[in-house]
């Protein structure tokens, strides 16, 4: 018995650095940049990191990022001025783009298109309008340098606050040591990114023996009545001017972009009242004959990014005649 | 005890059922056993015993399917009723597998195989012995019985044999079964749109997911089984090299296979009757063995398959010719014959399948007609995305796999080479993982029979 248990051991570890082995050998795991919350409260990354973001059990989405020095994904650094006409392009993980390399990004597609213009990418996953309209208060004095300021406005989830509270206990937490070790161990990051860990951890914390019946998650989505609809838009709506009171917003140089299909009509109708822009992608999304997101997550694709790069390219012309 | 905990533990009520059945038997075959020497009195009791177990099995399981098919035979002669008799049974876990364990032990008792146990505690464990005791294999008293009542010690190459089995059960379910299963679920609940090719690769791959589904339980139950000292007979002998149907029969589901041998058709005379006597008895044992399965017209059709599958190579005398050895069994390489004969049985088997996976008669038969009649290739799109070349590649290196290791199905790993194995074992580690998906329903097939 000792010595089954002893080799049981021996073969166990044995297995799991092989396993570690080949993980890092096919770069199966994603890199996640470092966080945190410089000293304006604003979250980012760690300046000066690359490296490659993973999508999918088999790499299914494999692609390079790059954090530049002010802590954002993207193939510039920020450094605004008087001569060059810059674009910001403020957004979640979408404008981010850990989904595609980043040097094939939305702000490479625009700047392709409009070679004076330069598109500052400011993405950071889990970032809603607060954190957005935050981070141009924040460092007030670069946005005074940036001609042109551009929010990706995902209607549904981004304005579900009227003040922004930078999060340090997310950062504590991905600082803390059992996250340090699950980064540096790269099979315990792969299991935990495609979710093979789950059954484990719903084992030891007892979850496995609550439900019975529903061995797993189903996505039931409960629509809301009418009446909790206008209330929710009405507390969206709210949320917004809390936020133009507390961090202000230059309508002169400032536009949504965002999905007409997912906004509500109350909202489009108030920017509409109150002149301020929007790009609409909705109807370049609608025409497209091939499909706009990734196989294997929500995100634009490359097919979607060219049209997302196309619309705001066709709005900064229309905009800026000079530019032409 | 641990084992009826068990059992319990997904529904208390339905352990009335499994200690209905230990008691029955328990008596019954006592009482068999007294009444030897007055075959009617014994056999008395082995009807007791049967009409206990297949009394709880026809009420749980068959209960609303005779009944809708009553209703319905009524229908097609003109007379309409209302099906207001069908009730809201759960079918138990597992209850198919028991009560034909349990009835096992009365009949060898009865046949005068075995002696009846005086030991409760043991012949409880028996019947509900935790391995095996929702999908099998079902044992028979004589093998199992006599190993709780004899006195288990640690074997070292044992326990480790079976811990390499576990692996190799959870490589089958959770690799190729689990992995497999939203593509076949995907085409077979829109097969109407699909082309040929598509629905030929459906029913393929459902061959290959209910194989690795059930063989890879059944490894698991074997290999746990090991740990506590117990060998459970083998239920799976590579059933995808066999070279024809009768074949086949002697390589899939052996436990119930022979426990429909040894106790239906054997006692109905077997082949020692005429030709006639002895087709009408292979097509009772595989019209039954598919109402085993599952209390619909599909599974009794899919055994009407196999009983025409097979009468030929009965007929012909070749259902024993490959009892005892298997494809190449002294070369490394198969010749041109035995592939074209493991070939022609797997599509025979695999086209049987339709009607053992359409959920019903009605499904299989329009699955089959949209083979016909859209006769097209069309290359088939993973329903998440998911490049399909990956599974091909799987499933090629499955096949090659399971053919290296054919001539032993307990031992996967018998490689001399400690540096081999280890690379194996981490080769099947990073496999579960490289196909793992959160959202597939991981419950085995065989559990709802």
């Amino acid at each position: 018995m000792k010595k089954f248990i002893l080799k049981s051991i021996i073969y166990g570890f044995l297995i799991l650095l092989l396993v570690e082995v080949f993980v890092r050998a096919f770069h199966l795991y994603t890199e996640d940049p470092p966080r945190y919350i410089d000293a304006y409260g604003v979250e980012k990354r760690v300046p000066h990191h690359e490296g490659y973001a993973v999508t999918g059990n088999r790499n299914q989405n494999f692609s390079k990022f790059h954090i530049n020095a002010s802590g954002f994904n993207s193939h510039r650094e920020f450094n605004p001025s008087e001569h060059t006409f810059e674009v910001a392009l403020i957004g979640d993980s979408f404008i981010e783009g850990f989904h595609q390399d980043f040097y094939n990004s939305i702000g490479k597609k625009i700047e392709a298109q409009l070679p004076q213009v330069h598109v500052y990418q400011y993405g950071y996953a889990g970032y809603d309008l607060a954190n957005q309209m935050h981070l141009v208060h924040a460092y007030e004095e670069q946005f005074m340098a940036i001609d042109e300021i551009i929010y990706y406005l995902n209607y549904e989830s981004d304005l579900d606050r009227g003040v922004y509270e930078p999060n340090y206990d997310r950062i504590n937490m991905l600082r803390s040591t059992p996250f340090k070790i699950r980064d540096q161990i790269k099979i315990l990051a792969y299991g935990s990114k495609i979710g093979v860990l789950e059954p484990l951890k719903r084992l030891v914390s007892g979850q496995a023996f609550e439900n019975k019946n529903e061995g797993y998650e189903t996505n039931k989505v409960t629509p809301y009545s009418i009446k909790e609809q206008r209330l929710k838009d009405l507390q969206r709506l709210e949320n917004f001017k809390s936020l133009m009171r507390l961090y202000g917003f230059d309508k002169t140089k400032t536009t949504f972009l965002l999905d007409s299909r997912t906004t509500s009509d109350s909202f489009l109708a108030y920017c509409q009242q109150e002149n301020i822009a929007y790009i609409d992608f909705a109807p370049a999304f609608k025409a497209s004959k091939t499909s706009t997101n990734l196989i294997y997550d929500w995100h634009w694709n490359n097919h979607g990014r060219e049209l997302i790069a196309k619309v705001i390219s066709n709005y900064i012309n229309s905009k800026h005649k000079q530019l032409k | 005890m641990a084992s009826y905990v068990f059992y319990g533990w997904w529904d208390w009520r339905f352990l009335f059922l499994i200690i209905f059945s230990t008691l029955l038997d328990f008596y019954a075959g006592q009482q068999i056993y007294k009444q030897i020497h007055r075959p009617k009195k014994a056999r008395y009791w082995l009807w007791l015993s049967m009409a206990g177990n297949i009394g709880v099995l026809g009420f749980f399981k068959y209960y609303n399917f005779f009944v809708d098919s009553f209703v319905d035979l009524f229908a097609n002669f003109g007379y309409e009723m209302n099906s207001t008799w069908t009730l809201r049974i759960i079918l138990p876990v597992g209850i198919s597998f028991y009560t034909f364990q349990t009835m096992s032990y009365s009949f060898d008792i009865y046949y005068k195989k075995l002696k009846p146990t005086k030991n409760f505690i043991a012949f409880a464990a028996f019947v509900a012995f935790f391995p095996q005791l929702v999908a099998g294999p079902i044992e028979r008293a004589s093998n199992l019985l006599k190993q709780i009542n004899s006195k288990r010690t640690f074997k070292y190459q044992q326990a480790s044999s079976g811990l390499k089995l576990i692996l190799w059960g959870f490589f089958k379910k959770l690799v190729i079964a689990d992995a497999l299963a939203p593509i076949v679920d995907d085409i077979f609940a829109n097969y109407a749109d699909y082309p040929a090719s598509t629905l030929i690769l459906g029913v393929t791959l459902f061959s290959f997911q209910v194989y690795g589904d059930f063989s890879g339980y059944t490894d698991i139950a074997i290999g746990t089984a090991k740990l506590f000292g117990v060998e459970l007979m083998s239920n799976f002998k590579f059933p995808n090299f066999s070279r024809n149907v009768a074949e086949y029969w002697q390589r899939w589901h052996i436990s119930l296979s022979t426990w429909f041998r040894h106790y239906l058709y054997i006692p109905m005379g077997g082949s020692r009757v005429s030709k006639l006597k002895s087709v009408r008895n292979i097509i009772v044992i595989f019209l039954i063995s598919g109402l085993w399965h599952g209390a619909n017209w599909t599974f009794v059709f899919w055994g009407a398959i196999h009983a025409l599958l097979y009468i030929p190579v009965f007929l012909m005398g070749r259902n024993r010719l490959y009892a005892n050895n298997v494809i190449a069994q002294n070369s490394w390489l198969p010749s041109i014959k035995e592939i074209g004969q493991v070939l022609l049985t797997f599509s025979l088997v695999t086209f049987s399948r339709v009607f053992f996976r359409s959920p019903s008669i009605s499904d299989a038969f329009a699955y089959l007609k949209q083979i016909y009649r859209n006769f097209n290739y069309a290359p088939y799109v993973h329903p998440m995305g998911y490049r399909m070349l990956d599974f091909y590649v799987l499933l090629a290196i499955f096949v090659c796999y399971e053919y290296l290791i054919r001539k032993d199905e307990r031992s996967p790993f018998k490689f001399k080479s400690p540096v081999v194995r280890l690379l194996i074992y981490a080769l099947i580690i990073l496999s579960m993982m490289l196909f793992y998906d959160d959202g597939v329903n991981r419950s085995f097939i065989y559990f709802q029979f």
